[in-house]
């Protein structure tokens, strides 16, 4: 699905100099969405060799499933990196939205239809929070989603006296489990999810505002570009997308745990920068986080047939995403540029 | 040299307003660290005892340690997750292989040190010399670094030779904590290394790399070492927490990964870079430990410590930048 995407047809590196219209034409994103695609596709199929069993669709079908919550985060850390911030609120907002889903509806309540938006509302309210202290406050991003996501975790605990109760809403089995036009619902959501955030990004007046601010806010400011309400919205939209991932988690394990969240935080910015983001902001596509998530989970799986220890296990991972970092090298992309032409 | 001195004080904000001084210096925190232990003291007057001192300043060093090395790297406007992983991997490595009396001590701490230095190394090749974006760059060593501290202990368990459990947390003629002497030791080598020209770069690299780079600062060198010195540093923060736990636990180190950082803030270091210092993040390290103390005595639950944390957090950092903008606009 990411051979579709087409590169953003300006470049926004203003800096480069002398004469690249040659190269120009194939963007830095392009080259580093379709690199983590192929990756991903090698994968998959080269898993074949470890273990027959693997690189078959039911395989896709898991590698799909498990890494519904980690594309659906790396879209809204996607965007706040996108304007030159972080969320570190994440695993804090995920177990606010699972949390929340179990105890105010649990199964059987038929209430659950404006419940569950009221939820994602709530967190919403944490991406405002840390928004207001970026903008206003002029709290770094950094500091300020991790002091947002020390204060919600702790106001779980108290609320919870540290033994969550309740049970998953149906609608969020419904969405884990069930199924739409024969297909596993999550895959259906996941693909409708990333077309939705593709066109959001890459083809909305409002993602070529991000990408404005991340590159420069008075250049955004003087284009007339509405800063403030464009700067608001990366938090909100990641803190409702990572809400979201605690209700779908509560759908797939029938419950919420107070640590659910942390365990994807690292992968959500890992995510992003391997698909090809400039951790400081005004580059990168949605579809190169997608890869980038994608080749996460598929890492996970693959690693896990191998019926390794833990520890080799997480080895191994840290070393993949350091290779596909040191592939993923500005450099390297000069070299393949100044090849072409 | 001096000639590169005289250069860089264009680069470096070099305010001499000293409102700005105590906003972006340790005054601020050292004297919320002043109150807060004043207000510990009323709720608790045991506080000033030497013995509840030694054993307070204990609870500190780890973390204290941490957002040390932590500041170097965030001075020269970098972030390094590696803290993490290199803390687990020698609090493991000491419960795994405990060497026992002065001489093992010794060992131990070198050994530490050069577990440090090595993931500083790697840091410091891929993020000065291969140019990559030091927070991704130091995910990746952290990951690797939690998957071999797990290969060497795979859950908590074994024991902290028993020489540094009961001298490193103890005091000299029962008075100066050794955990103090050890913090001094490391804020003296810090004012020291903050006069040579390694130090002064390490600023200007902070506030603006591209001005310090043609002003002939060998960017990739000074970064390379701020990363090995960072590494060093991390090491004896988990020799420290060894002392401490006295036991071995793969996963020890991730709780202070994000705390580090909130030291480096609380304690007035930009993370934009060029701007604080060591002794400050030690402070605000200090800060985050005692408030925990002060507010366990005030009979707050242990549940919402975390809310504190984090509005202290937030109000130290917009207080300091707005004293920072008071000083700046007379």
């Amino acid at each position: 699905m990411n051979s579709t995407s087409k590169p953003p047809s300006q470049d926004h590196r203003l800096v480069q100099t002398g004469d690249t219209r040659v190269s120009a034409k194939i963007s830095r994103e392009t080259i580093s969405t379709l690199s983590v695609t192929i990756l991903c596709l090698v994968l998959l199929f080269s898993a074949r060799l470890i273990n027959p069993a693997l690189g078959s669709w039911s395989q896709v079908e898991t590698v799909l499933i498990l890494g519904f919550f980690l594309v659906v985060l790396s879209f809204g850390q996607g965007l706040v990196i996108l304007t030159g911030g972080l969320d570190l609120s994440l695993p804090a907002t995920i177990t606010l939205g699972g949390i929340l889903a179990t105890s105010w509806i649990g199964a059987g309540n038929p209430a659950e239809w404006y419940l569950l938006p009221a939820v994602l509302a709530v967190c919403g309210l944490v991406g405002l929070a840390s928004a207001i202290g970026v903008i206003w406050l002029r709290v770094p991003p950094f500091i300020m989603t991790m002091a947002m996501s020390i204060i919600v975790a702790s106001a779980l605990l108290g609320y919870t006296k540290g033994t969550p109760r309740g049970t998953a809403p149906d609608m969020a089995v419904a969405l884990m489990k069930g199924d739409i036009l024969g297909l596993p619902a999550p895959i259906v959501v996941l693909i409708i999810f990333v077309i939705v955030g593709w066109l959001f990004q890459s083809r909305s007046v409002y993602g070529r505002y991000l990408y404005a601010i991340g590159t420069n806010v008075e250049a955004a400011r003087n284009a007339a570009v509405p800063v403030t309400a464009m700067r608001i919205l990366p938090y909100v939209l990641s803190a409702i997308c990572a809400g979201f991932v605690g209700i779908a988690l509560v759908g797939y394990s029938n419950g919420a745990t107070l640590r659910m969240g942390d365990d994807y935080l690292l992968p959500s910015i890992a995510s992003v920068v391997i698909g090809g983001s400039s951790i400081l902001g005004g580059r990168g596509t949605f579809l190169g986080s997608v890869g980038g998530a994608l080749l996460l989970t598929i890492l996970g799986t693959i690693i896990a047939t191998l019926g390794l220890e833990f520890g080799f296990r997480t080895i191994i991972e840290g070393s993949i995403i350091l290779i596909a970092l040191l592939l993923l090298r500005e450099e390297l992309f000069q070299k393949l540029r100044s090849l072409k032409t | 040299m001096s000639t590169v001195q005289s250069d860089l004080s264009t680069i470096i904000r070099s305010n001499e307003n000293p409102l700005v001084r105590f906003a972006t210096g340790a005054g601020l925190i050292v004297l919320t660290y002043v109150a807060l232990y004043a207000l510990y003291a009323v709720q608790q007057p045991r506080a000033l005892t030497s013995y509840s001192i030694a054993a307070l300043i204990n609870n500190t060093a780890p973390l204290a340690l941490a957002a040390a090395g932590q500041a170097i790297i965030v001075i020269s406007r970098g972030f390094d997750l590696s803290v993490a992983g290199v803390i687990s991997i020698c609090n493991v490595t000491l419960a795994v292989y405990p060497m026992d009396g002065p001489g093992g001590a010794l060992a131990s701490v070198v050994l530490c040190l050069a577990i440090g230095g090595s993931v500083g190394l790697v840091n410091g090749y891929l993020v000065a010399v291969l140019k990559l974006q030091s927070i991704a760059a130091t995910l990746a060593t952290m990951i690797i670094c939690q998957g071999i501290a797990l290969v060497i202990l795979k859950a908590p368990g074994g024991s902290v030779s028993e020489w540094i459990v009961y001298e490193m947390t103890d005091r000299i003629f029962s008075v100066i904590p050794v955990s103090g002497l050890i913090l001094g030791g490391v804020v003296l080598i810090w004012l020291a290394l903050k006069r040579t020209s390694f130090g002064i770069s390490l600023y200007a690299i902070g506030a603006d790399e591209t001005s310090a780079a043609l002003s002939g600062i060998n960017v990739t060198r000074v970064r390379f070492l701020a990363h090995v010195l960072a590494g060093c540093t991390y090491g004896l923060a988990g020799f420290m927490l060894s002392a401490q736990t006295a036991t071995g636990n793969p996963t020890s180190g991730t709780p202070l990964l994000m705390l580090s950082f909130a030291a480096v803030a609380l304690g007035g270091t930009a993370l934009t870079g060029g701007r604080g210092g060591v002794f400050a993040s030690i402070m605000g390290a200090a800060t985050l430990i005692l408030l925990q103390k002060v507010l366990f005595s005030s009979g707050v639950s242990s549940f919402y410590t975390g809310m504190f944390q984090g509005c202290i957090l937030i109000l130290a950092v917009v207080f300091s930048s707005l004293l920072a903008r008071l000083g700046d606009a007379k």
